[in-house]
């Protein structure tokens, strides 16, 4: 199974890929989240809520080509549910347009009828990075901080 | 956003992005025949929708694909719905760690 996302960001495709590899700026439209890793192909990543030792996502970046495009798999660990999926794909492409940058998430290698909460969560995800980086703010939806 | 809620002012536009949400990654002949519509209609509405940003389409060898693409109905909820509703969900919250407690 495969879901598609998109969204229009007025941005620059440096500063959307810092706001995705940056742990501190994502932690801040990730649910809370902080995604650490160094970001060179082959490398591990791994999400945690702030001052917590338990790995919430975690994978590999297969490519990294820095700002255009990012594939990574995909181990979501937060439920017992989410944990038996096993590995998916989830693919970040950047294309810029005018001022702005289409944003192209393709979560893909899913296990049909795999459960919403797997994929569900990248269209609250996209929202609050278009509002950080559109305003600076954090949405404040609830549910969009929940780790923090 | 006005392209979104026109799109969206349309039941044969939501019976579609229905018909995506059940399944996604549908062809056009697929979808027609889900839907009592000609094959024109079904492309005309399918246009609207990818104006809107509401379908991603992806080609598949000699298929094009239709994708739902969720994520401007989630702008409209965290602009329009989520600042109207948020004070409900905080007072339901506090009844149910009240319940849960006693």
């Amino acid at each position: 199974m495969e879901k598609l996302y998109e969204i229009y960001i007025k941005t620059t495709p440096e500063k959307l890929w810092d706001a995705l590899t940056n742990p501190d700026l994502r932690s801040k439209y990730n649910f809370g989240v902080r995604i650490e890793s160094d970001w060179t192909p082959g490398s591990h990543y791994e999400g945690k809520a702030p001052n917590s030792a338990r790995a919430l996502v975690e994978g590999e970046n297969v490519e990294v080509d820095k700002p255009r495009k990012l594939v990574q798999t995909y181990r979501a660990l937060w439920s017992d549910t989410a944990k038996k999926e096993g590995t998916s794909r989830v693919t970040w492409e950047i294309a810029p347009i005018g001022d702005s940058c289409k944003l192209t998430v393709i979560h893909d290698q899913l296990r049909d009828n795999a459960p919403a909460e797997l994929y569900g969560g990248h269209m609250m995800v996209l929202s609050g990075l278009k509002t950080l980086l559109e305003t600076g703010q954090k949405l404040t939806t609830p549910g969009s901080l929940m780790y923090t | 956003m006005d392209a979104v809620f026109k799109a969206l002012a349309d039941p044969s536009r939501r019976k579609l992005l229905d018909a995506l949400y059940k399944q996604d990654g549908q062809s056009l002949n697929a979808l027609g025949r889900r839907l009592t519509m000609t094959r024109f209609g079904v492309m005309k509405h399918l246009r609207v929708l990818e104006a809107a940003h509401l379908i991603i389409t992806k080609r598949a060898g000699r298929e094009k694909l239709h994708f739902l693409n969720a994520v401007p109905i989630r702008l409209i909820h965290d602009r329009w719905v989520s600042k109207y509703s948020a004070p409900f969900a905080a007072a339901l919250s506090d009844l149910k760690h009240q319940l849960e407690e006693n």
